[in-house]
């Protein structure tokens, strides 16, 4: 049964309130003032207190949707499970971005192997149906160089993208990254980002563009913050190489870094500033929403820099903006003044920007580290955004 | 009191122990018959429920610093942020930088014996000295830049990048003049399309650097071949941007550059060309690199432990191709040169050119581009 499964849930929830009925239907038994009774009341209690708290638990996490399977809680490897996506007027269909399989044969029997509902599109160019909202596609990106493949990710293609007018036009991308511990579908399901960008596009406040929405971590439940990690996975590369070079070859999209901003909150925040200033010719915009600027050791990954300080360093915002040439991005930082443990850090990461690096600010009154924030910091980070890319 | 503060979630423990001791006690109580009693079950249990959640979800939510007050979590409203730029700099100044990556420092034609009998020299293309400044490293390195005759901003032409240790060495064999005139031959004869020819020395951050590696904490040399010098040519030349039209071909010191590169998860080349046995890293600058990228440093190792990059590699010279070719595997190939043609016909950089030139324009080396629609 499913971690986030709509049915684990509704077991636990029943099995919650009938253990509170039982007590309460039992209630005469145990009412003896002998101590095996007594006993035998704390028992039950703690029992059902325990599965009421798990019932709690097991609701937070589908909501925050920090772990999607007991396999991920558990910390063993991963499949690429499809992950249920709700949203109106959108439907997510699995588009597997796989280069390595070029033959019409393969790609049909990869779909088929993969399921019914499977779209694998080396080269979606004739995607069916334009409709109103755009689309939201579910996709598997594989990373040619790395090795390393994305997990469950979502590509949404604004409606313009269907439309004749644009026929031509190459969108501008964004790559939108989670925190750790997270998952790509509470991009689409938490922090809204789809809903908003298609918003703000009607209302003509920001212009059409595509945004691509990944777990941080490919490999989660590995934390592997963004780096490539000496000697093993090639995360920073896969995220900025491989990435945008499987979207630029399945998608109608500019290959410009003028035209490329990444996003991301918390982790996703770190490595979105991170991957902009480390590929500036690759990114010329982000967005880094309650993020940090100093590369910490990540969960689960002994040797994020392999035993070497110097690349640690290399790997931290705050250490290149003081020893290496500022890359010519723009930078826009967000976090709260009140609720946000990463304020100092945002604060003197924002102080060390020098051009042609531009550093923004986005400092809210109050607000936790949580979706909330981040849907209230999102349509300005996305007009502030829509403005520097082309 | 927040939803993230110690008092409350001191209040709400002491409230759940006091209702379970309150419960536990006033059991036989409730344990008559009547609605009424029933009802003050259900409300001491859910009261009990209640004050243990209330305690898990305090306690989660300091953990994990969700929300910081009670509108926070709530959602009720909040007054509209600004976006404030903090840093200087006009958009201009920005575009400014990224504009001068390229300085020209001299410029002269390049001369190919011309196609009438006579053998009068014709000019062919042009080769510039250029200073590249790496924005992205922030390395700044002489190299030198041949552009062929027909070469318009017009028409984006592929890349090849020598790295040869020989570069600025006006009679050496792998000297820019000697790599752009045998370019020039090769192109006016037809044997090998046009193309721009980068020639470059492997240590551009000076000798404590350790070759085209980044050192790290210091010299960003790999990143200066792999970043910045595809930046500055596309920008400067309007070359194809990498990696379909981009080679790379190892002179001599340049041979583990340019192997580096090619099996480099950066990928920004898709053919490679140099002598065999050179697949280990170059000695120094190790100390501060740790045992993990060192290891990486190695080609052989990565063949062996990393996904098998789609590339064409060429090795160049006689001698067998050794572990490198052994390790390769689809959809890398390994081709080699020098064993089959001795002495006659083209020199060797002309046939490592042609080869060059050849790969680029095969489909393999071509992306597929997005369809229309």
């Amino acid at each position: 049964m499913g971690l986030t499964g709509g049915m684990l849930l509704v077991l636990a929830i029943a099995a919650a309130a009938g253990s509170l009925a039982a007590i309460v239907w039992a209630w005469p038994r145990l009412a003896r003032p002998r101590p095996a009774c007594v006993a035998a009341r704390l028992a039950v209690i703690v029992v059902s207190q325990v599965l009421v708290t798990a019932a709690f638990l097991i609701w937070l996490n589908s909501y925050f949707a920090f772990y999607a399977s007991w396999g991920q809680l558990a910390g063993a490897s991963v499949g690429t499970q499809p992950v249920a996506v709700r949203q109106a007027g959108t439907t997510a269909r699995l588009v597997v971005i796989d280069h390595s399989e070029p033959g019409p044969a393969q790609v049909q029997r990869r779909a088929e192997a993969l399921g019914a509902g499977t779209e694998v599109v080396p080269r979606p160019g004739a995607l069916a149906a334009p409709p109103t909202a755009g689309r939201l596609l579910q996709v598997v990106i594989k990373g040619e160089r790395t090795g390393l493949s994305s997990g469950p990710g979502y590509v949404y293609l604004p409606p313009q993208y269907f439309r004749p007018a644009y026929a031509r036009t190459r969108f501008p991308v964004v790559l939108a990254l989670t925190g750790y511990p997270g998952q790509a579908a509470s991009i689409v399901e938490r922090l809204a980002l789809p809903s908003a960008a298609a918003r703000l596009m009607a209302a003509g406040r920001i212009r059409p563009a595509v945004f691509v929405m990944l777990n941080v971590s490919p490999l989660f439940p590995l934390d592997t913050e963004c780096t490539d990690v000496p000697g093993g996975p090639q995360v920073e590369s896969f995220l900025a190489q491989d990435v945008p070079r499987a979207i630029e070859q399945a998608f109608r999209v500019t290959a410009s870094p003028a035209g490329w901003g990444a996003l991301g909150y918390s982790t996703g925040g770190y490595c979105a500033a991170k991957l902009a200033m480390m590929y500036p010719d690759r990114f010329s915009a982000a967005v880094s929403m309650a993020g940090y600027y100093q590369a910490i050791p990540g969960e689960y990954v002994p040797h994020l820099w392999g035993g070497s300080r110097g690349y640690r360093l290399e790997n931290s915002p705050d250490w290149r903006l003081r020893h290496l040439p500022a890359p010519p991005v723009s930078v826009l930082a967000t976090s709260s003044w009140v609720g946000e443990k990463t304020l100092p850090g945002t604060l003197a990461f924002l102080r060390e920007i020098h051009p042609p690096m531009r550093g923004y600010s986005l400092i809210i009154r109050q607000g936790g580290h949580n979706f909330r924030t981040w849907g209230r910091e999102l349509p300005p980070s996305l007009v502030w955004l829509s403005r520097r890319l082309s | 009191m927040g939803p993230r503060g110690m008092p409350l979630m001191v209040l709400l423990a002491v409230a759940a122990a006091a209702l379970l001791a309150g419960t536990l006690w006033l059991w036989p109580v409730l344990a008559r018959r009547g609605a009424a009693f029933v009802g003050l079950r259900i409300a001491l249990l859910v009261a009990l429920q209640a004050s243990v959640i209330g305690a898990v979800f305090v306690w989660v939510n300091r953990a994990n610093e969700f929300y910081v007050s009670w509108s926070d979590l709530l959602g009720t409203s909040h007054p509209a942020a600004q976006v404030v730029a903090v840093a200087p700099g006009s958009v201009r100044a920005a575009a400014a930088s990224q504009a001068s990556q390229v300085t020209p420092l001299a410029s002269r034609l390049v001369m190919v014996p011309g196609a009438r009998p006579g053998g009068r020299l014709e000019p062919a293309g042009r080769l510039e000295k250029v200073r590249l400044d790496g924005p992205v490293s922030g390395i700044a390195a002489t190299g030198y830049v041949y552009l062929p005759p027909r070469y318009s901003r017009a028409r984006p032409l592929p890349v090849i990048v020598v790295i040869s240790g020989q570069a600025g060495q006006g009679a050496a064999g792998y000297g820019a003049p000697r790599v752009a005139a045998t370019a020039a031959a090769q192109i006016a004869a037809g044997r090998m399309p046009p193309a721009i020819v980068a020639v470059l020395p492997p240590a551009v951050a000076g000798r404590a650097s350790q070759g085209c590696l980044d050192s790290p904490g210091g010299p960003q040399a790999g990143t200066f071949f792999s970043q910045d010098l595809p930046l500055a040519l596309v920008r400067a030349y309007r070359a194809m941007p990498g990696p379909s039209g981009w080679a790379v071909l190892g002179g001599p010191g340049g041979g583990y550059c340019a192997l580096q590169l090619a099996t480099a998860p950066s990928g920004q080349f898709r053919v490679a060309a140099a002598a065999p046995g050179t697949g280990t890293a170059p000695p120094g600058g190790a100390a501060a690199a740790g045992p993990g990228l060192r290891r990486q440093d190695s080609v052989l190792w990565r063949l062996r432990h990393w996904p098998a990059p789609p590339v064409e590699v060429l090795l160049t010279g006689a001698g067998g191709a050794g572990q490198f070719a052994s390790l390769a595997r689809p959809p890398m190939t390994v081709a080699t040169l020098g064993t089959a043609s001795p002495a006659p016909g083209p020199s060797p950089l002309a046939a490592v050119l042609d080869w060059i030139g050849r790969a680029l324009a095969s489909p393999m080396a071509a992306s597929p581009g997005p369809a229309g629609g």
